[in-house]
């Protein structure tokens, strides 16, 4: 959908782990992590592919697959590097009262649940039209 | 990296009156931008609730001066 509409959207990912996911926090820091070493999209698809095989060697192997530094990832890992960070994505969502996932802020229009493609074209073109 | 020193961009979320439509405002200069939330499309009105999102350049995919943005919240579980 990004291609489709290439150069018109951007897409801004933010961490809702709920906290019935159990290891989804650990995985939600081990994504900054790999962020932090630019591999953050990357990582992101690799985790939606592994899902929920997230314990801390399963991240650990998945930087490794991408060419990250062990020792280092490891660290940034163990050391929860990126906790605060992850906390504050949730403190947002809550604010906005995001209680599930995935939730969207289409130029602040509050989408909840993962939409059909058409809904989201439908909802993407009026906010395109809106801001001619 | 990825410290609070890495965000340069915040979004203030406004949430208003159900029936009016969302706007977006962009200010590059002060790396600031304003949303207004609508709650139309949820029903039910909502208390007011205005906050501020911030994020790290990582973690954006697109052009800074896209006219669309959207914002994910989601879990990798």
């Amino acid at each position: 959908m990004l291609e489709e509409y290439a150069g018109r959207v951007r897409l801004v990912f933010k961490d809702r782990p709920l906290a019935m996911h159990t290891l989804a926090r650990a995985a939600h820091e081990a994504a900054r992590c790999a962020g932090a070493a630019g591999k953050y999209w990357p990582y992101h698809d690799r985790l939606f592919a592994a899902q929920p095989a997230f314990r801390r060697t399963d991240l650990i192997a998945y930087a490794t697959e991408l060419g990250l530094d062990r020792d280092e990832f490891a660290r940034c890992l163990d050391e929860r590097r990126f906790a605060a960070d992850v906390e504050r994505d949730v403190t947002q969502a809550q604010a906005l009262g995001i209680n599930s996932t995935p939730t969207f802020l289409i130029n602040g229009r509050l989408v909840i649940g993962a939409s059909s493609i058409e809904e989201f074209r439908s909802i993407i073109d009026k906010a395109l039209q809106e801001r001619r | 990296m990825g410290t609070a020193a890495s965000y340069s961009r915040s979004v203030k979320c406004l949430s208003r009156s159900p029936a009016r439509s969302s706007r977006v405002y962009y200010s590059p200069i002060a790396a600031v931008l304003a949303l207004l939330v609508a709650t139309a499309s949820i029903g039910a009105p909502r208390a007011l609730a205005q906050i501020e999102l911030s994020w790290s350049p990582s973690m954006v995919k697109g052009p800074a001066g896209a006219p669309v943005t959207i914002v994910e919240f989601s879990d990798y579980q």
